[in-house]
């Protein structure tokens, strides 16, 4: 049996060598809709972060309880529980923010992240690592909707922030804002990223 | 056997403390979310209603003018906001909401006009999904204000009540600036905004004067 991952190494795993966007290319789709306002991604971004780390960490609290043939029913259940949770968190206390996000706070149920980290790590793994991997997991993806964000709000709004950093004459580029805007700026990340920092064999250099 | 059972009660169970947690919540920012979209609402129709409001008055202060200042009521099973001016008598307006398909998808927004249906007082879209940056600067003031003072008439024949042209080529009253970009978005709202206002001016108009 190997040797199970120190906490310091579950954290680089989410943060960089895993990183759930770039390396493993999931939660796509929450990606390219709301990372064209710095202040929508910081929102989801939190949203999600709680989410995974309290999904991950209930999945583990219950492990040696659930059954493994309703397994599944019974993480559908806690996530989506979190979720509507924050889902009513926004709507309650940052209303312009949750019309912003629209039905995507929502849709965090289905972010194949949180799925996915339930599945590999934390029913298998104790409560502390697995509050570790959901919160590495989920800020490597924050990380990356942030960095998608600082390039499309300024190219696409001319702002950062909601304050104008573009010059007075800089004409807005449209597609930055909508979809694949983010497409382009996410596909051109992950291939400077995939080319300085190869990972697996076939990504190598011959 | 018993393991099935296991799994029932036990998911049983889950689901009870889930739900129950959720509920607790729900109920606890009830209050919170109600109050939002009634201040959301009323911001809107003092700022059709062209009453002045602060941006920064908070929701306590500006529910305190729109109670003052305006009155829902219902026409024909239909919402109308009757504005008052300071004195709380005179009327300033009526308010009332329109809606259409947009490029997208429903456009949502506010419509006053004065108190004799001659004029627009102020228009506002509030919920819609038109692409931000273009179609989505319908909501802007730029784009409203022009509808400020516009000319009120039911629609006869093939005069509409106004038309949106391309930026700066309008000449007439009625030729306001579409946005740049988004012809799709524009046709739209020049065709459901026409309807809406014809409609009032036709159907409505008569069941208001009476009272």
């Amino acid at each position: 049996m190997p040797k199970p991952p120190t906490n310091a190494q579950i954290f680089m795993q989410g943060l960089w060598s895993d990183n759930p966007v770039l390396r493993q290319v999931l939660g796509i789709c929450s990606t390219l809709a709301v990372t064209n306002l710095l202040i929508n991604t910081l929102v989801m971004d939190a949203g999600l972060i709680f989410t995974v780390t309290m999904s991950s960490l209930t999945v583990s609290l219950l492990r040696k309880y659930t059954p493994m043939r309703i397994r599944m029913m019974a993480q559908t259940l806690i996530i989506a529980s979190y979720v509507i949770i924050v889902d009513i968190s926004i709507k309650a206390h940052l209303p312009d923010i949750s019309e912003a996000l629209g039905p995507y706070v929502g849709l965090i149920i289905t972010n194949c992240i949180v799925m996915g980290r339930c599945e590999a790590f934390a029913r298998n793994n104790p409560p502390w690592p697995s509050f570790l991997d959901g919160l590495a997991m989920s800020i490597g993806y924050s990380l990356v909707l942030l960095t998608i964000a600082v390039i499309r709000e300024p190219l696409g709004f001319g702002t950062m922030f909601g304050f104008r950093v573009m010059p007075g004459g800089f004409t807005p580029w449209t597609v930055m804002i909508m979809a694949p805007g983010a497409f382009f700026t996410l596909g051109i990340l992950v291939w400077i990223l995939r080319a300085y920092f190869p990972q697996t064999a076939g990504e190598k250099k011959s | 056997m018993k393991k099935r059972l296991f799994s029932v009660v036990y998911m049983f169970v889950l689901t009870l403390v889930f739900t129950s947690i959720v509920s607790a919540v729900k109920v606890f920012n009830e209050e919170k979310i109600r109050t939002n979209q009634r201040v959301k609402l009323e911001r809107i129709i003092l700022k059709v209603l062209d009453i002045p409001v602060k941006e920064k008055t908070s929701d306590e202060a500006l529910g305190r003018i729109y109670a003052r200042r305006v009155k829902g009521v219902e026409v024909r099973d239909k919402p109308l906001y009757v504005g008052y001016a300071e004195d709380g008598r005179t009327i300033v307006g009526y308010a009332f909401p329109i809606g259409g398909s947009g490029f997208w998808g429903p456009i949502y927004g506010m419509v006053a006009v004065d108190p004799e249906a001659a004029t627009i007082l102020g228009i506002a879209f509030y919920r819609h999904s038109e692409t931000p940056g273009l179609g989505a600067r319908i909501t802007e003031d730029w784009f409203t204000r022009q509808f400020q003072g516009l000319p009120l008439h039911p629609i006869e024949g093939d005069k509409k009540i106004f038309y949106l042209k391309p930026e700066g080529t309008g000449k007439a009253r009625d030729e306001l600036d579409a946005v740049t970009g988004a012809t799709g978005t524009s046709r739209a709202v020049e065709a459901f905004v026409n309807r809406e206002l014809d409609h009032f001016l036709r159907d409505l108009w008569g069941s208001v004067k009476k009272g």
